[in-house]
């Protein structure tokens, strides 16, 4: 539950705050291995734990340093905590169907114990992993050497009970159940319900609802096949549970609507409680109209009152109360709308670019082209355009606004949008629940940033 | 006519895409495909209500060549008799066009090279320039014929060979494909005319008027002909679309005679565009 936040930041959220470099993970390498393409970052409820997926199919987690109180200038830093294989790379035999081992989407579950939990994906199966520290072993067992050969029968003489000893940190991971076989599309989304029982995973065309501890069922709540597949205009891109109401959640679509259901009406969700759609601006028609208006990713605030949404070139924030037309909306790089065709032919416009907000919903984030990424506060209606660079990796390295010149004459310090490096996106972003750390996923690097601390 | 050769070179992006999401690794994503046949469905409105706001200035001309049509519309499936109106509209274009039909051709070739089907059909396609019975084929086949035959007689030298070619090697060479297509343009039309009213408000508004405007005055027949042009376009888009997953899903994919059954159709409509 995260109605009891205590935040850090300084009043008003995001205002005048100065992103500093803090760490960059990853190999400095340009030629970058497909396999470590990062897919998927998600801080945990603490913020104490960030973990990342990638295209090879491994999950690394960072934890945080727990801070020296007494040097409150030096920063806690991430360092890795645990690696695993989560997928490995699938053949369906009987729909001569390879399935990719990238990571699409991780979850964490709330602390219950001394463990953590997380839940990972790939297009077909959810996987529930432990992440537990072992810092204790038994010793002095009576019938084992210290190397775990069996002593000869005839030796012993006397009975002792082993006796557990500190021992170097050891943190494990163990996959503890496996959701599979509940999609026949490629699942793009997973949401923990705040019931901390049950979850619920997104597909092209359905949505299912799982039971954590129970792998071999799953509840369909929403189906939008339709029974001709000729007849198909859209699917479900993105779907989450609300914060705190277990009963509600929302999906998005390719055809940029949203869709709240509630899963008290009636044990199918086909029929929405609640759509939210913006109407079309005529003006703004193109060939590439529907793609750009295709939701990309969809995130409920912490408070549980708005609800964001990420379209090709915008952001959009919605009351939850008001489904005509979102409350507020962002352009992330309009300068793109002239390029939608060039956009269109290098796949570019498929991308598929997150969002997330900071931990008192004042100010969001999402990524764009050329390792650009966006910070929109809402309280004070200003945004800044940063960048991810092995250029600003100095320790505590202030990030300086970036400007990109959208046409005419190209002022000192802009970029021209021909200039934009396009295979440099920034599609993954996440922010620290509590603090302003946020952590930015280029293609195969991981940046950390900090608040600047004066 | 930027708007037509903006169309035009979409619709060949979009096929290519569609093309390489089938050799993707991990399956054919539903939601790029979705989109892409979006596109592709919008680029041929656009394309085909210029094709018609053409049809407005050859009216006259074009009368006499519609009434042969009708008459072949008894003889030939319907498939034929598209083609006859759609290319005796057609204006005649700029000479880079062949360049363009040509190189994706050639690129669709070696591409298809493995596949026996395609590569026979399209040897056919280049060598004599001729129509299958598939609808795609025709209509696409048509396009070229008008392309790389502009000003003389296009109706005339295509008629003469869409006269000849259905009856000479459509029948004998490939049926199956006769029968699938067929289907599909049945299919299709049912879905398809229930679309077609909201297709229309898509399409960019400078367009729509002028489709709008040449379908005024057309007669009704070659309204008809756009729905059945369009919706055999569209259905075999969709069902392509639709194919894979529904494939997917009845594990049909398995059989690669499917797969090529499938892509024939499309192979000649990428080689069209």
């Amino acid at each position: 539950c995260l109605s009891g936040i205590a935040t850090v930041t300084k009043e008003g959220g995001g205002n005048d705050v100065q992103w500093c470099f803090s760490q960059v993970k990853g190999a400095i390498d340009d030629d970058v291995a497909e396999a470590d393409i990062i897919s998927t970052v998600e801080f945990n409820h603490s913020g104490e734990l960030l973990a990342t997926g990638d295209k090879g199919g491994r999950v690394v987690i960072f934890q945080q340093e727990t801070e020296n109180k007494s040097q409150p200038q030096c920063r806690s830093e991430y360092n890795v905590y645990s690696t695993f294989q989560s997928h490995e790379p699938e053949f369906d035999y009987l729909k001569s169907l390879e399935i990719e081992e990238k990571i699409n989407k991780i979850r964490w579950l709330p602390q219950k114990n001394a463990a953590q939990f997380l839940l990972s994906t790939n297009d077909k199966t959810i996987k529930l992993w432990k992440i537990s520290e072992r810092d204790k072993r038994p010793e002095g067992y009576n019938l084992k050497e210290e190397d775990g050969r069996y002593r000869d029968a005839a030796t012993i003489t006397t009975l002792r009970v082993p006796v557990f000893r500190p021992m170097d940190l050891m943190v494990e991971a163990s996959p503890r159940r496996v959701f599979a076989n509940g999609h026949t599309y490629h699942i793009n989304s997973i949401s923990v319900n705040s019931d901390n029982e049950t979850y619920l995973s997104a597909d092209d065309l359905r949505i299912n609802l799982w039971h954590l501890e129970i792998t071999d069922r799953s509840f369909n709540v929403v189906d939008i096949k339709p029974a001709n597949m000729e007849e198909l205009t859209e699917v479900i891109t993105a779907a989450e549970f609300h914060p705190h109401q277990c009963n509600t959640f929302v999906y998005s679509s390719s055809k940029g609507t949203i869709r709240l259901c509630d899963m008290r009406a009636s044990a199918l969700c086909d029929k929405h409680s609640k759509l939210f759609e913006e109407p079309e601006d005529p003006s703004n028609r193109s060939f590439f109209s529907e793609i750009i208006s295709s939701i990309s990713d969809v995130k409920f605030s912490h408070n549980g009152r708005y609800m964001m949404t990420r379209d090709y070139l915008s952001v959009k924030i919605w009351d939850l109360n008001m489904e005509n037309r979102p409350v507020e909306t962002y352009q992330v790089h309009e300068y793109l709308r002239s390029k939608l065709c060039s956009l269109y032919e290098n796949d570019c416009i498929f991308d598929k670019f997150e969002c997330c907000w900071n931990g008192n919903d004042s100010v969001v984030m999402t990524g764009s082209y050329n390792n650009f990424f966006r910070m929109l506060d809402r309280s004070q209606r200003r945004d800044v355009t940063l960048e991810a660079s092995r250029e600003s990796c100095k320790p505590r390295q202030v990030l300086k606004p970036r400007r990109v010149c959208a046409g005419g004459k190209r002022k000192k310090d802009e970029i021209s949008v021909d200039s934009l490096d396009f295979n440099k996106k920034i599609l993954h972003t996440a922010w620290h629940p509590q603090e302003n750390i946020i952590a930015v996923a280029t293609t195969n690097n991981l940046y950390i940033f900090q608040e600047k601390v004066n | 006519m930027e708007y037509k050769v903006e169309a035009h070179r979409i619709m060949s992006i979009s096929l290519g895409k569609i093309y390489n999401s089938r050799v993707q690794r991990g399956g054919i994503k539903l939601h790029k495909n979705l989109l892409v046949s979006l596109v592709l469905r919008s680029a041929r409105q656009v394309y085909l209500s210029d094709y018609y706001s053409g049809a407005c200035l050859n009216a006259a001309q074009s009368e006499r060549e519609w009434d042969i049509t009708d008459t072949e519309r008894e003889k030939f499936p319907p498939s034929t008799t598209e083609c006859d109106r759609v290319e005796s509209s057609e204006e005649p274009q700029k000479n880079e066009r062949p360049e363009k039909e040509r190189e994706y051709r050639e690129n669709d070739d070696e591409v298809k090279s493995d596949q026996a089907d395609c590569t026979s059909t399209l040897q056919q396609e280049q060598n004599q320039n001729s129509s299958q019975d598939s609808v795609a084929k025709v209509s696409s086949e048509t396009l070229q014929e008008t392309i790389n035959e502009p000003k003389e007689s296009p109706s005339d030298s295509a008629l003469a060979e869409l006269d000849s070619t259905p009856e000479a090697n459509g029948e004998s060479h490939q049926p199956p494909k006769t029968h699938v297509c067929s289907n599909r343009k049945r299919s299709a039309e049912e879905s398809e005319s229930g679309d077609s009213p909201q297709k229309k408000t898509k399409v960019a508004s400078s367009n729509a008027k002028e489709g709008e405007e040449a379908e005024e005055m057309d007669t009704s027949n070659v309204s008809n002909l756009i729905t059945i042009f369009g919706s055999s376009f569209s259905g075999l888009l969709s069902k392509d679309g639709a194919k894979p997953e529904s494939e997917a899903e009845d594990s049909g994919q398995i059989c690669c005679d499917q797969m090529l059954k499938n892509l024939n159709p499309w192979s000649t409509a990428i080689v069209a565009f």
